[in-house]
């Protein structure tokens, strides 16, 4: 085996002899793999198709653009088209539900180009939905411990008053002195009713309808005397209460206060109320985070 | 090809079945037992399903459609999941806030518990409130619209049969059946579409279709 002299110009023959030095095939050589890669890269660019990946994965029944589309949504989709699962529908069926799919799923890709988000406003709100039920989701999956949902319960013990109920009875006086007599009549044991009735005061109706939790209670009678019926005891006759111009007298049959809900009859509601905290604590983080990322620029007359 | 294969046809395969059920039984007891139990029987106190009887509050107990569930939830904020109608709460001020139902009193909450109890049998209903209950469930309350006016449930909507003596919450008493008419019930069951594989939730769901099958589909 023999070696060219430096000063000797190697010939045809001994060109691609790897055991022979040549700068000048090194280079050729590097000038090709240049110009092949060069190549590719830009029939990558330019075919707009982008990267794409070996094969359909196998949760998938198809890829489009790189966005799958589930089998779970295909079988579904089948179900939902033709009541058939996979295995009976025809090859027909599968076909054309999976065409439908790419349709969509190609026609929200070109949505998304067209930048359709920025003019239809169910769109828009569709996205809004979306990313919030993202969270929802994660929220809905978290499962706590019996003690956090305990002192969860503890620390929001209100919310598990369930409504209170009363029963009673609104009475209208003609003046005040009729309601003052009515009421003295009534509390020195007489019966209570025909106290109302000696002195001529009659019923507004307004609860007459018997036992109500106290938001109906309230709805009708309004807030100044919803007020006082809370504070009357089974029985209890209040002082004439002057309101909107005429006198009442309430006198309350049955008052139940609303008691709090031992945990275990509580627990489903603590559970979702909990859950419900965590999404709203979640979309506050959410909102903080999006906004700190964000260059929002404000009009100058709307800052 | 597991995925590939019909999730309905696999209970009856014995050479896919006691694999899968396998592995479902071990993501079962991860995921899920929290709210349904170790055994998948529930609690009434919680008001979680029994998993393990024949009736189906959603859909007709197929592994599919249990793969749908596991997949996007009850109620759980995906937007595939099943969210079509919850209980409303009858003796709040706004019982439900999807469309305008009114708010009943307590003599009418114990006249519809006289009705649903006497439908299951019940003994000691008075007649003149079992009627009256009847004349409020076809009529003003609107439970006819969800649990079928003859309130054996609509299971596309998740809506009970309140006609067989199951119980989704309490036992049937008066007070447990009165407090659902009062506070209402939308259970969750979470979505695991992205916190699961696919295989592993198309396990769970064949699992739990394995509990409540008909012995010779096992």
């Amino acid at each position: 085996m023999s070696s060219p002299t430096p000063d000797t110009k190697p010939s045809l023959r001994d060109w691609w002899r790897p055991d022979v030095h040549n700068e000048r095939r090194s280079l050729t050589l590097c000038a090709m793999a240049a110009v092949l890669g060069l190549t590719i890269a830009g029939a990558g660019l330019f075919s707009a198709r982008g990267t794409r990946i070996a094969g359909v994965p196998p949760e998938d029944v198809a890829v489009v653009n790189q966005s799958p589309i589930a089998l779970s949504d295909f079988d579904a989709q089948l179900r939902a088209l033709y009541n058939v699962s996979p295995s009976q529908a025809t090859p027909a069926q599968k076909r054309a539900v999976l065409d439908g799919m790419i349709r969509e799923e190609l026609y929200v890709q070109r949505g998304v180009e067209l930048g359709l988000q920025n003019d239809f406003i169910e769109v828009r709100t569709a996205l809004v939905s979306a990313v919030e039920s993202q969270q929802d989701i994660d929220a809905n999956a978290t499962v706590p411990t019996e003690q956090e949902l305990r002192d969860f319960y503890q620390r929001n013990i209100v919310r598990y008053l369930p409504e209170g109920e009363m029963t009673l009875t609104d009475y209208i006086a003609p003046d005040l002195a009729s309601a003052q007599r009515a009421v003295l009549a009534a509390r020195s044991g007489g019966g209570a009713a025909a106290a109302m009735a000696a002195a001529g005061l009659k019923s507004s109706g307004a609860t007459d309808d018997g036992d109500e939790f106290y938001f109906a209670t309230a709805l009708h009678l309004g807030p100044q005397l919803f007020a006082v019926a809370k504070r009357l005891h089974n029985g209890e006759v209040s002082d004439p209460i002057p309101v909107g111009g005429r006198i009442h007298v309430l006198i309350m049959q049955k008052n139940q206060p609303p008691v709090a809900a031992v945990y275990a009859d509580a627990r489903d509601r603590v559970l979702a109320d909990y859950r419900a905290d965590k999404i709203a604590r979640l979309r506050v983080g959410t909102d903080r985070f999006l906004r700190d990322r964000a260059d929002v620029q404000i009009a100058k007359a709307f800052q | 090809m597991f995925l590939q294969a019909d999730i309905d046809r696999m209970l009856s395969d014995p050479q896919v079945a006691p694999n899968v059920i396998a592995k479902g039984r071990r993501v079962f007891l991860a995921w899920c037992a929290s709210c349904h139990g170790a055994d998948g029987r529930g609690s009434t106190a919680t008001g979680a399903p029994n998993l393990t009887d024949q009736d189906f509050l959603y859909g007709s107990g197929r592994a599919s459609e249990i793969e749908q569930i596991v997949l996007h939830g009850i109620r759980a904020g995906d937007d595939k999941g099943w969210d079509l109608a919850w209980m409303p709460a009858f003796g709040q001020a706004v019982p439900y806030v999807r469309e305008p139902l009114p708010s009943l009193s307590p003599a009418e909450i114990d006249q519809l518990t006289s009705y649903v109890r006497a439908m299951n049998g019940a003994a000691g209903e008075a007649p003149a409130a079992v009627s009256a209950g009847h004349d409020l469930f076809v009529n003003r309350a609107g439970c006819w619209d969800c649990h079928g006016r003859d309130a054996q449930g609509d299971p596309s909507i998740g809506a009970p049969n309140l006609t067989d003596g199951i119980w989704l919450r309490g036992d049937g008493s008066r007070r447990d059946i009165s407090r659902v008419i009062r506070e209402g019930l939308h259970g969750v069951s979470p979505a695991f579409r992205g916190r699961l594989d696919a295989v592993s939730i198309r396990s769970v769901a064949v699992y739990v279709a394995s509990l409540h099958a008909p012995k010779e589909a096992r």
